[in-house]
């Protein structure tokens, strides 16, 4: 039966496992198209992860309320580290690269999460609850689209409609516009009596929590459970990041490539390690080669795009990383 | 109603760009103490247990040396590439490299020959493992202006793999394969006593001998960045790299040789895990790729704002807050802890920034309203 | 407005100021650069907070916490320096920020606006494509879109900031047409220029600032002399042209034959431009902005390598896209943006002094650079070329504009070079630093430099230049004689109407 067929396999995981950065190369998406650089993305979604678990553990109800529950305070946890960010970026014109990279350590595998983790005792507990496969209209086993598209976790499917929706938000509507000034160029956003600060704030604000519950992908669904360190996300954040530029600022082109790594760091692995392939030398079947395909790629993809069309500079927000300071003369 | 407002400095007094780091310092242990207590720790007990176990006793300032030795090549090798705002954060990788050149070289020339040059031929291979780690973002970033962020951090994941691969899942020289039980349960291959770097112990603490090499490449850069032309480039480089090219530097070639220096410092460290501390190419989960010198080292150069001897002070400040948090490490003191300590210190020295080059005021003012934004206009994301 | 003060660091910018304008009134704010004009405007329209003093409109006191508090008490404002953003159509430009109840959609309608904006275009005589993308069009229609956004608002006082600064004089005579149809339905309109004739030209009355201080409003009709006094504080020669009493010697130093430059959105910026600036002689290329000034330029300096085209120093061609070479060949250049390309602006005055000289002998030997003799090289500048500082441990960014231009212009004479290229060498300095500059430009070319001197700035070039040319679409559409050519003739050139 082709669904449980080999291509339809590594397609299914690179949905899942492309997920995670979806959320977080959107966030980031949101945060960068307002003139914010936050390299702190796998702090946040450490920090998500972490208190997604945490929230599934403890909060009382039925179980799919505090799944819910267990989104939202991912969400809000990743937001609470972007303010962080943006206060000191925003408010303070602190240098957004060395902010960002404060944030990936203070919230990272050896810093907060760690601390929330070890400190709430979530380490190697069993989940009380996770987010399973939803048989969408009975139509996971229609062939080959129905195990990939229609027999995911609810997350999915959010994932999705938050795509559609962060890329009407920005070309159709007028908040969409004005965040588009703002990273473009903030003078003339101001001279229009657009706030700037109040935008960055709530983008970056934004993004943060759409970082978390990309984190909250993994300890909810994909891993279900929190583990020390940094494994448990294992620099998707970082992907997410690039993943932003190799999309040229754009939510559907973020969806694409997020499922092209999704297959890289999930799928295709797996595919090959089960299937001893004779024709691949070993080396290339190793786990550790394999662990590194997706990090390889990103730089290879980077170097392709930066040499080609990004002489150009397509899409990228003007302001991206330049602090705006209005009376400075 | 009070309304502050934030001016450019005219003049940025000398003193502040003492004071500021140390206040910043001072804040954050508030900060901390609010974290702590929140989470139902009692600060000041906890402080003082830290500070014990950091400096107090020659056993603690043994321990914290051999903490702070990795942390010192790395915050050099952040502070020398972040000075030319080139932000290479891949020191992690590089470090890696530099154990793997360095164990190879102490490997490959086995222990017949004297200490010294086992020592020399182990820095080299060290320094040009991570240096041309380096070279890779550097070259991709000189040539492609490819985003040296991304690719440097990339490369530290792959650098992470190749080290577990040369000992986990592979014939390499670098793994013992000598007997049955070491085929089945991979090692590598220790060094020989006469390969161990030596120590120095004027009194009873132990100083390691990549702790005073670090201290010899600190003023070697110090030197470099006060004194040379070379040194010059990079300040009007990090400063703007239009202002360079309109004086005809030759960019492309400084961003080389900053990565290459900045890997070679990285690399070095690298070195001197294993020739100070491991004695072999530590691959476990556990060893180097557990500690994270390579990002803390980025905190130690931005807390020393990239000069080399405040990064050494620096250096041994965090070296002394990671060797308590691995000493005190328990119920009541959770891992993460110091990297949440170290985050904070870096956010406040980050906030600081803005008292040295701005000036803060505030003033009365009468105000009709607050501030009236649309809150329409405050609106999230969909 | 009444006893408006602002104060900046180091900088007392407006001083009690005193403006009032009626409805219906063309009313001009006149004084030289620096005299506080563009701040005043600024306060004006809730981008700055003054220190003190209060804004009445139309009776009533207002306060601006904000620039959309501006925006909706109806004031429109045209920079000097566009607001706008470059990849955006007009009319996403026009919408940006509507926060008005009536137009506050969640979506985005494009098609009604751009109808509007064609409307609005069409009865003002100053119709943009709605569709077009800012940075496709061209700096006069940029104004238009600008004044657009205004009258988008319904705004009943409109402020520009020199708005002629980028306009040809046929250009600026059809604004004037505009700003009065507009006065005459209602609107204020508050003109702000340090032009005596432009402001004759079009105000009904006129307030003149001088040093941050309102000295007196008059009528329009006051004779240009009485304006000018008002404005300078003294009485003045209105003569602006000084002949140089140097003959210029007959052997070309600089030869740009056939030069064409790519500019930064593709396209080729300059196209197959010639000329040629002999010894002592000071060449202006006029033109408005963004009509390939700075690539030609940069061409020339180096710091971008042309797609075609020679360039020659001294008979000896130039090796392209190499700053260091034109360097060598003793190339000098003033670049348009001192602070982020002619200096590096967080490094001290002393490292900025020998920026262009560190490889040389007199101050490094070997690697190593020999601070003892960079600072006294930096002392030796700033006393020689006035630059006002406390020491030259400073940061070049704590200059003022006048002072960072002294070090630039010290800085690169001090190389003995052979051509000079100075681009919009005044632009934002205050008139006694602008007489200070024209004077070291012209000390230059007495000593026998060759000058390229590429200024937006019409009046500049005729009181400067030896020989014009006009640049127009990347390409040199005029060469003309200061003595005989009219500022007509020069202006239609401008506008690219003539070849």
């Amino acid at each position: 039966m082709i669904n449980s067929s080999l291509m339809v396999l590594v397609l299914s995981q690179a949905v899942t496992y492309g997920t995670p950065i979806l959320f977080a190369a959107l966030g980031e998406l949101l945060a960068e198209r307002s003139g914010v650089l936050n390299l702190g993305v796998e702090g946040m979604m450490l920090v998500g992860a972490v208190m997604g678990f945490w929230a599934v553990q403890r909060a009382p109800g039925p179980g799919s309320l505090v799944l819910v529950l267990a989104v939202l305070t991912a969400a809000f946890a990743g937001a609470l580290m972007g303010l962080i960010h943006a206060f000191l970026v925003v408010t303070l014109r602190a240098s957004q690269i060395v902010s960002g990279l404060a944030l990936t350590i203070f919230a990272g595998g050896l810093g907060l999460s760690s601390y929330l983790g070890n400190d709430l005792g979530l380490a190697d507990v069993p989940p009380k609850y996770q987010l399973g496969q939803i048989n969408v209209f009975g139509l996971k086993n229609v062939s080959v689209v129905g195990p990939i598209l229609f027999n995911q976790s609810a997350l999915v499917y959010a994932s999705w409609a938050l795509t559609i929706a962060v890329a009407l938000y920005l070309s159709r509507t007028r908040f969409g516009l004005n965040v588009r000034a703002v990273g473009e160029s903030p003078g003339a956003a101001d001279a229009m009596g657009i706030n700037i600060a109040v935008y960055r704030y709530a983008h970056v604000l934004g993004g943060g929590a759409l970082a978390g519950v990309g984190g909250a992908c993994f300890s909810l669904s994909i891993t279900p459970g929190w583990t020390a360190g940094d494994s448990l996300v294992g620099g998707a954040g970082w992907i997410a990041i690039a993943l932003v530029i190799f999309s040229f600022w754009r939510a559907e082109l973020c969806l694409v490539g997020a499922y092209l790594f999704g297959a890289l760091s999930g799928g295709l692995p797996a595919a090959i390690q089960a299937h001893n392939y004779k024709a691949i030398p070993t080396f290339f079947k190793t786990p550790e080669f394999l662990n590194a395909l997706p990090y390889l790629t990103t730089v290879i993809v980077l170097v392709i795009i930066a040499s080609g069309w990004a002489k150009r500079r397509l899409g990228a927000p003007a302001a991206l990383g330049i602090p705006y300071v209005r009376e400075e003369r | 109603m009070p309304m502050i407002s934030i001016e450019r400095r005219l003049a940025q007094p000398r003193w502040l760009s003492v004071a500021v780091p140390i206040a910043s310092v001072g804040v954050s242990f508030l900060v901390m103490a609010a974290v702590l207590a929140a989470t139902g720790h009692n600060p000041l007990e906890t402080y003082r247990r830290l500070f014990d176990a950091a400096f107090i006793g020659s056993a603690a300032w043994t321990d914290t040396l051999i903490s702070a030795t990795p942390l010192l090549f790395t915050g050099l090798a952040a502070a020398v590439a972040f000075r030319m705002q080139l932000w290479n954060i891949g020191a992690e990788g590089q470090l890696y490299l530099g154990a793997i050149g360095g164990a190879g070289a102490a490997i490959w020339l086995g222990p017949h020959h004297a200490t010294v040059f086992t020592i020399l031929a182990m820095c080299v291979c060290g320094a040009a493992a991570g240096s041309l780690w380096a070279l890779i973002p550097g070259v991709l970033k000189a040539f492609g202006r490819t985003n040296e962020i991304i690719t440097s951090l990339m490369l530290n994941y792959v650098a992470g793999q190749l080290l577990t691969y040369l000992i986990f899942d592979s014939a390499s020289p670098w793994r013992d394969i000598s007997t049955v039980q070491t085929r089945s349960f991979p090692q590598a291959i220790p060094l020989q006593a006469s390969q161990f770097w030596p120590t120095l112990s004027p009194s009873n603490i132990v100083i390691p001998f990549g702790f005073l090499l670090a201290i010899g490449i600190a003023a070697v850069l110090a030197f470099l960045f006060r004194a040379t032309r070379f040194g010059f480039e990079m300040n009007v480089i990090g400063d703007s790299q239009r202002a360079a090219r309109y004086a005809g530097m030759r960019t492309r070639r400084k961003i080389l040789a900053v990565m290459a220096i900045s890997g070679a410092v990285a690399g070095l460290g690298g070195a001197s895990q294993v020739g100070d501390f491991a004695h072999e190419l530590d691959a476990s989960p556990q060893g180097l790729q557990g500690a994270n010198y390579g990002y803390t080292g980025i905190v130690v150069a931005a807390l020393g704002r990239y000069n080399p001897f405040a990064v050494c002070l620096v250096g041994v400040l965090l070296g002394g807050l990671q060797n308590a948090g691995l000493f005190l490490q328990g119920v009541d003191f959770p891992s993460g802890l110091v990297g949440v300590m170290q985050g904070i210190i870096l956010f406040c020295a980050l906030g600081g920034e803005l008292l040295i080059r701005y000036r803060v005021r505030i003033r009365r003012q009468a105000r009709s309203t607050a501030e009236d934004v649309p809150a329409a206009d405050a609106k999230p994301t969909p | 407005m009444r006893a408006i003060t602002k104060r900046f660091p180091g900088v007392l910018a407006n001083d009690s100021v005193d403006f009032e304008a009626a409805v219906g009134e063309v009313h001009a704010l006149l004084g030289e650069n620096g005299a506080g004009k563009s701040t005043l405007s600024n306060i004006l329209t809730g981008l700055y907070r003054p220190d003190e003093g209060e804004i009445w409109l139309y009776g009533e006191q207002a306060r601006f916490h904000s620039p959309s508090d501006a925006i909706d008490a109806g004031i429109g404002m045209v920079h000097q320096h566009f607001r706008l953003v470059p990849p955006f159509t007009v009319a996403e430009n026009v919408l940006l920020g509507e926060h008005r109840p009536e137009a506050r959609r969640f979506m985005v309608r494009p098609r009604q606006i751009e109808r509007h904006v064609a409307e609005l275009g069409e009865r003002y005589g100053i119709a943009v494509e709605p569709r077009a993308r800012i940075w496709q069009l061209s700096v006069g229609e940029q104004q238009r879109v600008e004044i657009l956004k205004a009258l988008y608002r319904e705004a009943r006082i409109l402020i520009l900031d020199e708005p002629t600064a980028v306009l040809t004089p046929q250009e600026s005579e059809a604004l004037f047409v505009t700003l009065r149809a507009m006065a005459a339905e209602g609107r204020t309109v508050i003109f702000i220029s340090h032009k005596l004739n432009e402001v004759k030209a079009v105000a009904d009355r006129v307030t003149v600032l001088r040093g941050g201080r309102s000295i007196a409003t008059v009528d329009a009709n006051a004779t240009s002399r009485e304006l000018a006094g008002l404005m300078v504080g003294r009485e003045v020669e209105l003569a602006i042209r000084k002949q140089r009493a140097v003959p210029h010697r007959p052997d070309v130093a600089l030869e740009v034959q056939g030069l064409s430059v790519r500019g930064d959105r593709g396209g080729d910026a300059v196209k197959d431009v010639s000329l040629g600036v002999r010894n002592g002689e000071i060449v202006g290329v006029a033109g408005v902005a963004g009509n390939g000034q700075r690539e030609l330029a940069e061409a020339i300096t180096g710091m971008r390598p042309p797609v075609g085209g020679t360039i020659l120093v001294g008979g000896h061609r130039l090796r392209t896209g190499d700053p260091r070479a034109a360097i060598a060949a003793g190339v000098a250049h003033v670049p348009e943006d001192r602070l982020g390309t002619g200096v590096a602006p967080t490094r001290s005055i002393a490292e900025n002094t020998v920026l262009k000289s560190y490889r040389g002998s007199g101050v490094s030997s070997g690697p190593l650079l020999r601070w003892r003799a960079i600072r006294e090289q930096a002392v030796e500048l700033v006393r020689r070329y006035a630059v006002s500082t406390p020491g030259t441990h400073l940061r070049a960014r704590d200059l003022s504009g006048g002072n960072l231009q002294k070090l630039v212009l010290g800085r690169e004479f001090s190389g003995k070079p052979k051509v000079l290229i100075a681009a919009s060498p005044t632009r934002g300095l205050d008139v006694g630093a602008i007489e200070t500059v024209h004077g070291y430009l012209r000390q230059a070319a007495s000593e026998g430099v060759a000058v390229l001197l590429l200024s937006e700035d019409l009046d500049e070039i005729l009181a400067l230049a030896d020989r014009i040319v006009v640049i127009y679409e990347g390409r040199l559409t005029g060469d003309f004689d200061p003595g005989t050519a009219t500022v007509e003739e020069i202006g239609l050139a401008m506008a690219g109407g003539e070849r």
